[in-house]
């Protein structure tokens, strides 16, 4: 017997996998989406959950990104 | 075929977003741990709160610039002109332009430098910038019509209003000390009768026999022989300057240096006099009625106050920038109060030494800690012929106790501040009777209010200010290296200390080797798995601790102690966080100061960086952010910081910039590197940090990866297992660890949380005694019920 | 762990796939065999392509030249080393891409190779001379009003900037023919406005104004090719025309005697572009401009003659200072809009825009398909002639651009690449190790691969690989 399940498979740094089992325990996208956990790097996720994530990781970086330059403008 | 009607963005839709996006990034601005006390507008005039800004509604055009085609009209010559003046206030020079030397000497007099980098420079005109111009002598037409000159297009009709506007009335009324007594002087005679219809000014004027006329009070008519050599700055002969613009720099500069100098009726200005002791109701009255007082001391006729026998030595030479500070200061031979900013190891202490010894009379320094107390007072003795006998510093606590016993002294006050809230509270009890005998001795001294910049000293720094007011009834000089407060407030200095008189270039300063040439690095260091797990779920004190003692950044921190010691640098390690500064200097074994250090220790271990070749890394707390001199470092690493303090950064770098030897000779000579933890808060804090450096036209190399560091040996906390005693030790440290470390000033023997336990008693053996002593000052805000059991 | 990482394939999160140039090589690759066959009926093509073939294949095919016969493939692999022979791969698969030679059978069942037909034919008359004399050849009296390089170049300049200004909708210049809109539509750069009609700039466009002036000719002129017909003009024709005039001199004129019909309306066509000069219509004379000089050097490799941009009349603009403020001198809508394609431009003066690059403004930059090397090519290839004495703070740079800006360009491109995705089914709770080595070699051997552990035996396979993998493991349980 083999169990086969679809998918999308996410490959990121450690500290970003860490995010994203944050999100999936904290159901910070609404549900869990975390299908399979694979390795340090590799995480295997429900495909429909892909463009949420992108955008929640874009907050992030948002969020640590502030413009270099002052806007005294 | 004709072009399509109109261009048009190709994504409505994203082009929406990107706006949205805009805003919020916007908002995120404001990110930052020091607080924003929202502190009145009382005791600025109105005029002062004008924004050029504000008064600017343009079109924008496709590209959501601000187009300000249509009201700047191009000159045929624009070419060989530098500037383009926009009509909200901003300014942009061409720093290659031939007339740049001219422009910058104008623009830095009459506007606030934006940014400084390489090519062209950004300045914008503020109604504090304009009383600045004013105050040191540059006329409304001269302004405008300067302006018209060096400017690349038509200056718009708005910013013309804007300048008479903000410099018709200001400047134009003195509070003068002449004789020890107080004159409010003016050349403008109605001005002064406006003045005196006021009831309240009525009746601070002290009037001698009844008298009701004005005085008649003449000018000086000298200008100061010790500061200024007319003529040095003449522009060269270069043929692309146009003559119109170096013809009327050349009048300016004999303006400057020549104040009214030529006829007697014109040399003279009516006055009267005001009750000592009402100098602060009518200066602020004056502020109300939009005729803020610029203070002045006339000491050439000061004969009351003993002349003191104090003169420069002759090997002080003062470098053109610092000359050129100082002829602000004395430009009209009487001494202005204001403030001169140059960057830390510019030489700051030596423009205040030059200033008393060009004044000689009695002057008082104020420092924020005992170390930089002990700093200026070698300074005097460095440059000037004053001895030990000449200089009384008080370090005991800020109450001035000494001064008045010592009146033929100059006299160094130490004066503590403490600016957290659970001190403040005792903080104004003492600021009272400070201020008591801070009144006793006005009139007798010249004070140089050494503005310390320091991060989070929001509120005090303001109070602190506004009591000099009250005080300055001579004249103050304030010697900052960045005129930066994350709550913008600084513009109210300008009517409470004085105008900003001077502000240095720092990469001209760089390029001219005055001060080292500094690479600074950002090195972004990964979070471990394991860190980054505990950071998402902890709460904001713990973040902030796992981001300082991520393994990663810590592997950094001792690669990159390694890599220079090997080069035979002096390198400074800087923590806010007391916790990681103490557990990364006893894991690597160097020396570590921080508040709770002894004086002596804290000597005993500045000794040793400086003169012993085994000590090449010392790590400190931020109470080295500004009170130590080290000339020796040349490099920084910062470990942990204040939030997005940008000018606790501007003081670290000061920390490495003084010039080092050779310093023409190799590309960079310092190094500042900032370790910041990736995907973390950090790193937001971090470029925030730097956007002041930045402006000044540093760059910051961002390094994501040390070369090298996966082959270095011996790394600690490399393993996992290491990796996860590291985590646990960091998840088990209390609350109170988890934050910065409370005390700033750092003075021996002087108030603040640590200190009264056990500064005067003398402690032997570095680590245990510092816990214990840390241990018994958290008693004092136990519960009473464990300090029973402790004793 | 992860299986080779060329064959991963990113999600779809991209929707503006960065503008592809193709060269010579890659143009031709990408069409028909007929097309080719009738190319090669043109001795300038044979040479243009035998010039840009690998080093290995020109050495094949002049071994060949002269052997009227196939020669077996085992012979021509053993002209090389054993060391070489990724070499020798590449340059078989160049030869037969575009169709220079062609498989033939030897008696006895050998396969082997042979040149085609038209190409050897035609390669010789390239290189040894004969056929009909080539035109532009017919010799001319020398021209009254000749006109100099640096003429041609800002001839060549103003007209291709007609295009560009044309693009941005800008009303500084003439407008273009309905023949060249028509062409900027084919090939997708602009699109016809949904209301109007009128048309508008897509973000393909935006990337073909950021690429150098030779490739925006070399992609302009493909899909001029791919609408010839269109024109009643032969695609090979054009191509032949194009590369003949590559071979031309800056400088000199050429006569248009013994063109065709079709040559000369393709001649008006390459006038109004810049590609050649003519004073009159009926001139009977032309010069080529450094525009249709460079068409053959779109390559990223040396280029043979300088191109356009770094010519002295076209001064750089740029101003990048180090907290990534950017000041354009320009009043050129055109340069405007590119800049604005990447940065927040914050205020318009009269001949200068001050504008700042900020994460967002090149995240949208990056969104719609411009890549961080581009962004920096082309700050780079106007920069301010004040640029030059930058001081780049003792890092050793080829840029005049400010290291840190640089930098940061390039780290916001890679902060939105630290996820990659692939679709992908995994295989877990296998029985047996057996059962689990089995299948994922098989996988792998497909190619299909992506992540795979023994210990937890699981594999993961790429979605498009799914079916085959699964009836692999059909076939596989039931024989087992």
């Amino acid at each position: 017997m083999v169990n086969v399940m679809k998918g999308v498979l996410v490959e990121c740094d450690p500290a970003m996998k860490q995010f994203l089992l944050h999100l999936d325990e904290t159901l910070a996208l609404g549900r869990k989406f975390i299908l399979q956990d694979l390795d340090d790097t590799h995480l295997f996720i429900s495909p429909d959950i892909v463009e949420t994530l992108q955008a929640r990781v874009d907050d992030l970086m948002d969020q640590l990104s502030i413009p270099v330059h002052d806007k005294g403008l | 075929m004709a072009p399509p009607k109109k261009y048009k963005k190709y994504d409505n839709k994203s082009g929406n977003d990107r706006s949205g996006k805009k805003k919020k990034v916007e908002e995120e601005v404001t990110i930052d741990l020091v607080e924003d006390d929202n502190v009145d507008n009382v005791g600025v005039p109105v005029a002062a709160m004008q924004d050029a800004e504000k008064n600017d509604q343009v079109p924008e055009d496709e590209f959501g610039a601000k187009d300000y085609r249509s009201q700047m009209a191009l000159k045929a010559d624009n070419a060989s002109r530098p500037l383009w003046v926009a009509p909200n206030g901003h300014i942009f020079l061409e720093a290659f332009s031939p007339v740049y030397k001219h422009a910058h000497d104008f623009l830095i007099a009459i506007a606030e430098p934006v940014c400084r980098p390489q090519h062209i420079h950004e300045y914008k005109l503020t109604a504090y910038s304009l009383y600045a111009a004013v105050s040191v002598g540059l006329q409304t037409s001269d302004i405008i019509e300067y302006l018209q000159r060096l400017s690349k297009c038509a200056v718009p009709a708005g910013i013309i209003e804007f300048i008479q506007l903000c410099t018709l009335s200001y400047g134009k009324v003195k509070l003068v000390l002449k004789h020890n007594r107080y004159l409010v002087e003016s050349k403008h005679v109605e001005v002064l009768q406006k003045l005196l219809k006021d009831p309240v000014i009525q009746q601070c004027r002290l009037r001698r026999d009844g008298d009701d006329e004005l005085l008649t009070s003449a000018l000086p008519n000298k200008p100061l022989a010790t500061t200024s050599k007319p003529g040095e700055e003449k522009p060269a002969a270069n043929g692309t300057v146009p003559d119109d613009i170096s013809q009327f720099y050349q009048q300016l500069d004999k303006d400057d240096e020549e104040d009214e100098n030529t006829d007697i009726a014109v040399n003279t200005a009516v006055a009267f006099e005001v009750d000592p002791d009402k100098i602060e109701v009518i200066q602020k009255r004056c502020i109300e009625l939009e005729h803020p007082l610029l203070a002045e001391y006339d000491f050439r006729n000061d004969a009351i106050n003993p002349d003191i026998n104090i003169d420069l030595k002759p090997t002080a030479i003062l470098r053109p920038y610092q000359e050129k500070s100082l002829r602000k200061m004395f430009g009209n031979g009487r001494a202005r109060s204001g403030v001169i900013v140059l960057p830390c190891g510019a030489g700051k202490s030596l423009v205040g030494v030059t200033a008393v010894c060009t004044v000689r009379k009695r002057a008082l320094v104020l420092c924020n800690s005992g170390v930089s107390v002990e700093q200026w007072k070698q300074q005097f003795k460095c440059w000037s012929t004053a001895d030990d006998s000449m200089i009384c510093s008080t370090l005991k606590s800020f109450i001035i106790q000494t001064t008045l016993e010592t009146e033929d002294k100059h006299n160094n006050l130490c004066q503590k501040n403490s600016e957290f809230k659970n001190t403040k509270m005792k903080f104004k009890n003492k600021k009272k009777s400070y201020f008591t005998e801070m009144k006793r001795c006005r009139n007798s001294y010249y004070y140089i209010n050494k503005i310390m910049n320091k991060c989070g000293l929001v509120i005090e720094k303001v109070h602190i200010s506004r009591m000099y007011t009250r005080l300055a009834s001579l004249v103050t000089i304030g010697l900052t290296a960045t005129l930066l407060r994350e709550d913008d407030k600084i513009a109210d200095l300008n009517f409470l200390i004085g105008p900003k008189l001077y502000e240095a270039n720092w990469l001209e300063l760089q390029a001219n080797g005055f001060i080292a040439r500094v690479q600074c690095a950002e090195v972004w260091c990964p979070m471990t798995p394991e860190f980054y797990r505990e950071y998402l779920i902890q709460k904001i004190n713990k973040k902030m601790l796992l981001y300082v003692m991520n393994p990663s950044k810590f592997r950094a921190c001792q690669f990159l102690i390694r890599y220079h010691e090997k080069r035979g640098d002096k390198t400074i390690v800087f923590s806010d966080n007391v916790f990681a500064l103490r557990h990364y200097a006893v894991k690597m074994k160097k020396p570590y100061i921080y508040g709770p250090t002894s004086q002596s220790e804290r000597i005993q271990i500045l000794q040793n960086f400086k003169f012993n070749h085994k000590v090449n890394t010392i790590f400190v707390s931020k109470v080295a952010d500004t009170s130590f001199d080290l000339p020796e470092a040349n490099v920084l690493i910062q470990i942990s910081s204040h939030g997005g303090s940008r000018r606790q950064e501007a003081q670290r770098l000061g920390r490495i910039l003084r010039a080092k030897k050779g310093a023409l000779a190799e590309e960079y000579n310092a190094f500042f590197y900032t370790l910041v933890s990736q995907d973390t808060l950090e790193m937001a804090y971090s470029r925030k940090r730097q956007r002041f450096l930045v402006n000044q036209g540093y760059s910051y190399k961002v390094i994501t990866e040390l070369k090298g560091m996966d082959q270095e040996p011996d790394l600690f906390y490399g393993t996992r297992e290491e990796q996860g005693m590291l985590l646990q030790q960091v998840l088990a440290a209390s609350e109170t660890e988890c934050e910065e470390e409370r005390e700033a000033g750092g003075v021996p023997g002087g108030g603040g949380v640590w200190r009264r336990g056990g500064a005067l008693s003398s402690l032997a053996g570095a680590d245990d005694a510092l816990y214990l002593e840390h241990r018994r000052n958290n008693q004092q805000n136990k519960h009473p019920l464990f300090k029973k059991f402790r004793y | 762990m992860s299986e080779s990482s060329k064959s991963k394939s990113s999600l779809n999160l991209n929707p503006s796939p960065t503008l592809q140039c193709k060269d010579l090589h890659e143009y031709l690759k990408s069409r028909s065999a007929q097309f080719l066959e009738t190319l090669y009926n043109y001795p300038t093509i044979c040479l243009a392509v035998y010039r840009e073939l690998p080093e290995l294949a020109r050495h094949f095919v002049i071994r060949l030249l002269f052997v009227e016969q196939p020669v077996p493939q085992a012979v021509v692999t053993s002209w090389v080393s054993q060391t070489y022979a990724k070499e020798q791969a590449k340059s078989c698969e160049a030869l037969s891409e575009l169709s220079v030679w062609q498989e033939a059978p030897i008696p006895g069942g050998m396969p082997g190779w042979m040149l085609a037909q038209s190409f050897k034919k035609n390669l010789k008359v390239a290189l040894l001379g004969g056929g009909r004399p080539w035109s532009m050849s017919s010799s001319l009296e020398p021209d009254g009003k000749a006109r100099d390089v640096a003429f041609l170049d800002a001839y060549a300049l103003e007209r291709w900037e007609c295009v560009l200004h044309y693009m941005v909708g800008s009303a500084q210049t003439e407008g273009i023919s309905a023949d060249a809109v028509r062409i900027l539509l084919h090939a997708g750069l602009m699109t016809r406005d949904a209301e109007d009609g009128s048309a508008v700039i897509t973000r393909a466009g935006f990337q073909f104004l950021l690429l150098s002036t030779a490739k925006q000719v070399w992609l302009f002129l493909q899909h001029y090719l791919h609408t010839a017909e269109k024109r009643s003009l032969s695609a090979a024709e054009c191509l032949a025309f194009l590369y003949q005039l590559s071979f031309s001199t800056l400088g000199k004129d050429y006569s248009t005697e013994g063109m065709s019909n079709n040559m000369l309306v393709f001649l008006q066509h390459l006038r109004e572009f810049g590609l050649v000069y003519q004073r009159k219509r009926k001139a009977g004379r032309f010069y080529p401009t450094r525009l249709a000089l460079n068409i053959t050097c779109v390559k990223e490799s040396g280029p043979s003659v300088a191109p356009l941009e770094t010519s002295p009349h076209h001064q750089g603009y740029i101003v990048v200072e180090t907290n990534y403020r950017v000041y354009a001198y320009t009043q050129s809508n055109l340069q405007v809009a590119l800049l604005g394609l990447f940065t927040e431009l914050v205020y318009r003066f009269p001949n200068l825009v001050v504008g700042v690059l900020t994460r967002e403004s090149v995240r949208q930059a990056l969104r719609g398909g411009i890549t961080a090397e581009q962004i920096i090519h082309y700050l780079e290839q106007h920069s301010h002639s004040q640029m030059l004495k930058s001081e780049t703070g003792g890092i050793k740079s080829t840029s005049m651009l400010p290291p840190t800006v640089v930098d940061q360009i390039r780290l916001w491109e890679s902060e939105r690449n630290r996820f990659t995705y692939t679709e992908g089914v995994v295989y877990n709770q296998f029985l047996s190790q057996a059962d689990f080595v089995v299948l994922r070699d098989y996988a792998r051997q497909q190619g299909v691969l992506t992540w795979q552990n023994e210990r937890s035996r699981t594999m993961v396979v790429r979605r498009a690989g799914h079916d085959d993998v699964r009836k692999f493991w059909k076939r596989y349980s039931k024989s087992s």
